[in-house]
């Protein structure tokens, strides 16, 4: 039943990206409470020594006039994080085989983020929507309405124009001050080399980045019943393509690009997430979750 | 190269079909978006390359298919050179041995110098020898060996037939079809002027065919013949009998000659004629007295000239006692058989006896021995007697019915299947008669009838003729004589009476020769012609005398047919002069004078120039033409047809696997 809630078909069929955001993360949690391995906000973690230095406004005084030793109480995201979202919105984000278009999955998704971070973690959140240039900005704030601001933000993103990860992030890198965590959604259609080279800088700063790789089923394994002409969604490039190469050479390439995207991704220190269009929403918020435990 | 049927070119318009489908029809597909085609690279288009090929190749295919189909049908040739050289060349040696040329020693002159022309021609040369009469007839096959090539020549013997040159042409154009050699064509012949046909252009030979004549008639010789005989084929009474001969002369001088009548070997009868200069003279014989049986007539002249085998004039004479012929009338019609039968004794050689009969007298008699019957004007035949009639007209036995006031108040005309429609009474209308307005003058019951329009009907029955031909028809188009075949026999309705009421025949002049022809049409006696031309065809059996044996002596003595061939041959040709006794199928014994052509007696050659124009030596054309052949190599059509074909099948082939392949390795795929 919760499941249902997180399937992006039904969520489709909801108007109201808010609501849409709130039932992703509510069944989510709902979920999550039957499982021992997460947790967050003021819950308790562990017990510590004290070591001089220690804040002594995190001891247990308690444990203290029982035992006469001083421990520190450690609670779980005690502490607030900066969830920056980059929103790829170029054209090819809008190829959909089915339902639903890789960019209303992505929406589903920042949006479930958003609202899992702002209500549950208490955590600030910002949007970045680009294509070949940043079209909409909105700083990570904790402020009232920030929810409501970040989610019109993904309502007014529409796919247009071509990706160029480049000009943006480099923009992206004067508004980052504060280190933090940094979701990129994209279809990532770039070579992993450019991709890592471009986003790498943004670890230095010290943020945890997360590449959410989103892909529509039909792309990583095409089905074409005989010979067809395709067109290039961002350049407008016009190809005649034959079932054979599609059932046979295409995966093939399609699954290379996601292992190196996926194994450079994680030799420069970042994470990576597979996201298929016809697949739950909880993969994203599971990854995002554990991210922040770990910052913890 | 070149085309016998260029019209079907148009078919190559077809392929404009393929080419729709593969070319045109192609681009319409429908692109779909997608997200990238990043990694659709240039093997993607490699591949499409490969396959766009595999498409041009089958696009090739099917347009070869098409376009040599059409090729096909235009029927594409090559004109392929003959080799000239001496060793392939083939002299033909045609020697004419027609009836004319038994003149003097034309044909012993034709095979010396036919045996000298064989002696110098070069060794390694192939050659044929053939005699021409009506038609070619080859002697020898193409072959080098001389003593069988003159062996050849020495056994032709003169023929009777009547020489055609356009045969010759016909032959020498197909010898040289299937020999595709160049031909050297020696023609010995007296070149008379009257065996050329009736068209020049059927003379024209071939092109590689070189024609040199050898003609042994170097002028007009003068000739007298016995041009024809007009003679009866069977006589009943002696005395009425007569003969009558034309006595011809070709470029001859008038002069006085004896005509004889001989009969059987005896000289019965002769007469002096005199033959003006060039032209012809009758002799008439009034007494051919012949005895009973089959005799071997002719009629001879003394001409003394240098082709007496046209001196005399074969025919054959039947002497019999007349043939009964039954007539049966109402007993109060007196006057039918009166005109009737006066009209049959009139008649020269007409040897018929009129067995008058009235309808109630009719029982106990025996159909079978009269040569033909007539019924005059008749109600209604006793049931007994409409039955047998019918057997003997079934069984060949002929009648003639008369339909009169009679038979019209009866509604139906025995024998006849179909009913009066109508009786026309004339004589009450305007005019009061109807005159003939059309007759056939080639049935054999009208040859020599002449005034049918003057004839004055005032009655006749109108009958549906379906089924039977309408020989003469009044004015109103009432059928009045209808010819019906019924089994072997015959049945000729005239649809008003024999008597002078109805109509004004029988006092009418037309009246004796008609009964006349009527009656040996009837009995059959017209169909024997005591004399016939050589090379005529004599017809042996009908179609109900099947696999009986017929007999047949030639003027030789010898049977010419073979057991197997006496059983079944439909019909003989006559091919020599002289008599031929004959046993047909019907076991009729026949006797046949058989005479040539007198076309041949006319022994005037063609004229130099058109000799000269025929064989080309005259002509500056044909002396260029003959010049450009002797420099340029013989050239000769040959079809590419069949190459066409197996290369359609050969691109069929390929296209069915090309395509089959396609299809099979998309179904895999998909």
């Amino acid at each position: 039943m919760v499941q249902r809630f997180l399937d992006p078909v039904v969520l489709a069929e909801i108007a109201s990206l808010d609501l849409i955001a709130r039932t992703v993360v509510d069944g989510f949690v709902a979920g999550l409470h039957r499982s021992p391995d997460f947790g967050f906000s003021q819950e308790f973690a562990e017990y510590r020594a004290y070591s001089p230095g220690d804040d002594l406004r995190h001891v247990d005084w308690n444990v203290f006039a029982r035992t006469e030793r001083a421990y520190l109480k450690r609670y779980r995201g005690e502490t607030n994080s900066l969830l920056t979202v980059l929103l790829d919105a170029s054209n090819s984000m809008n190829y959909a085989s089915g339902k639903i278009s890789k960019m209303d999955y992505a929406r589903f998704a920042a949006a479930s983020l958003f609202y899992l971070a702002i209500h549950n973690q208490r955590d600030a959140a910002g949007l970045i929507v680009f294509d070949d240039e940043v079209r909409n900005y909105i700083r990570p704030s904790t402020r009232q309405g920030q929810i409501n601001r970040l989610l019109h933000g993904l309502e007014l993103a529409e796919p247009r124009a071509r990706t160029d990860f480049a000009k943006p992030l480099d923009h992206f890198q004067q508004f980052l001050r504060r280190r933090g965590l940094v979701l990129v959604i994209s279809d990532f259609y770039e070579t992993p080399e450019k991709i890592i080279r471009t986003i790498e800088p943004l670890r230095f700063h010290g943020n945890e980045i997360v590449l959410f790789h989103v892909l529509d089923p039909k792309e990583i394994r095409p089905e074409l019943s005989g010979p067809a002409i395709l067109f290039d969604l961002e350049t407008d490039r016009h190809l005649e393509v034959t079932p054979e190469y599609t059932s046979d050479e295409y995966p093939q390439k399609i699954q290379a690009h996601i292992t190196s995207l996926r194994d450079r991704a994680r030799a420069a220190q970042m994470d990576y997430c597979l996201l298929i269009t016809d697949q739950p929403l909880d993969a994203a918020l599971r990854q995002y979750l554990t991210i922040r435990q770990g910052r913890n | 190269m070149g085309f016998l049927s260029p019209f079907f070119l148009v078919g190559t318009a077809a392929v404009a079909l393929p080419l729709y489908l593969h070319l045109l029809r192609r681009h319409t597909t429908t692109p779909h978006p997608f997200s990238s085609l990043m990694f659709f690279e240039q093997r993607t288009q490699s591949s499409i390359r490969h396959r766009r090929l595999r498409y041009l190749l089958l696009l090739a295919f099917r347009l070869a298919v098409l376009v040599l189909l059409a090729l096909a049908f235009a029927n594409p040739y090559i004109k392929r050179t003959v080799a000239s050289a001496a060793g392939d060349k083939l002299m033909l040696l045609v020697i004419d041995n027609s009836f004319s040329m038994r003149a003097g020693t034309r044909l012993a002159d034709a095979k010396r110098e036919a045996i000298s022309i064989l002696a110098s021609r070069n060794g390694s040369d192939r050659a044929q020898v053939a005699l021409l009469g009506s038609q070619l007839h080859v002697m020898t096959q193409p072959i080098r060996d001389p003593a069988v090539l003159r062996a050849a020549v020495e056994s032709i013997v003169p023929g009777d037939s009547r020489n055609n040159f356009g045969e010759l042409t016909r032959a020498a154009r197909s010898i040289q079809e299937s020999t595709h050699s160049p031909i050297e064509l020696h023609l010995f012949s007296d070149m008379q002027k009257t065996d050329m046909p009736a068209s020049f252009q059927e003379m024209a030979l071939p092109a590689n065919v070189s024609l040199v004549i050898h003609s042994l008639a170097k002028d007009t010789q003068p000739n007298w013949a016995v041009e024809s005989v007009h003679a009866p084929s069977r006589v009943w009474d002696p005395k009425k009998a007569h003969v009558e001969a034309v006595v011809a002369g070709y470029h001859t001088p008038s002069a006085s000659r004896t005509a004889a009548l001989v009969v059987n070997g005896k000289v019965i009868d002769s007469r002096k004629v005199d033959v003006p200069a060039g032209g012809r003279a009758t002799v008439d014989f009034q007494n051919l007295n012949v005895p009973y049986g089959l005799s071997r007539c002719e009629v001879r002249i003394d001409s003394d000239d240098s082709l007496p085998a046209d001196d005399s004039y074969l025919f054959a004479v039947e002497r019999s006692d007349p043939q009964p012929a039954l007539f049966v009338h109402e007993s109060a019609d007196a006057r039918s058989p009166l005109f009737f039968g006066g009209a049959l004794a009139s008649a020269e050689e007409a040897s018929f006896a009129l067995d008058s009969v009235a309808l109630e007298r009719l029982s106990g008699v025996t159909l079978s021995k009269y040569a033909f019957v007539v019924l005059s004007d008749l109600g209604s035949l006793p049931q007994q007697f409409e039955n047998d009639l019918a057997r003997y007209v079934r069984g060949g036995g002929s009648v003639l019915i008369a339909a009169g006031t009679s038979a019209a108040h009866r509604g139906r005309i025995p024998l006849w299947d179909a009913p009066i429609i109508e009786a026309r009474d004339y004589s009450r209308d305007g005019e009061r008669f109807l005159s003939v307005a059309e007759s056939d003058s080639s049935h054999p019951s009208m040859q020599g009838s002449q005034g049918w329009a003057e004839i004055r009907f005032y009655y006749a029955v109108a009958v549906d003729p379906s089924g039977g031909r309408v020989i003469a028809r009044l004015s109103d188009q009432t059928p009045v004589l209808v010819d019906k075949k019924m089994g072997e026999g015959h049945v000729l309705l005239f649809a008003s009476g024999l008597d002078n009421l109805t109509n004004d025949f029988p006092v009418e002049p037309v009246f004796v020769p008609f009964v006349k022809q009527v009656a040996r049409y009837l009995s059959g006696s017209e169909e024997r012609n005591g004399s016939r031309l050589v090379d005529s065809f004599l017809e042996l059996r009908t179609a109900k005398d099947q696999a009986v044996s017929v007999e047949i002596i030639d003027p030789a003595g010898h049977r010419p047919l073979s057991l197997k061939e006496a059983a079944s041959a439909e019909s003989y040709q006559l091919t020599s002069a002289g008599f031929y006794t004959v046993r047909l199928a019907n076991g009729t014994q026949d006797l046949l004078g058989v005479n040539a052509d007198r076309r041949e007696s006319n022994l005037e050659p063609m004229p130099n120039d058109v000799l000269a124009l025929w064989s080309g030596q005259n002509s500056a054309d044909f002396k260029r033409l003959a010049a450009a052949r002797a420099e340029n190599e013989r050239e000769n059509r040959e079809s590419l047809w069949w190459y066409a074909i197996l290369l359609v099948l050969a691109a069929a082939v390929g296209e069915s696997l090309l395509a089959s392949r396609y299809l099979v390795t998309q179904a895999e795929k998909s």
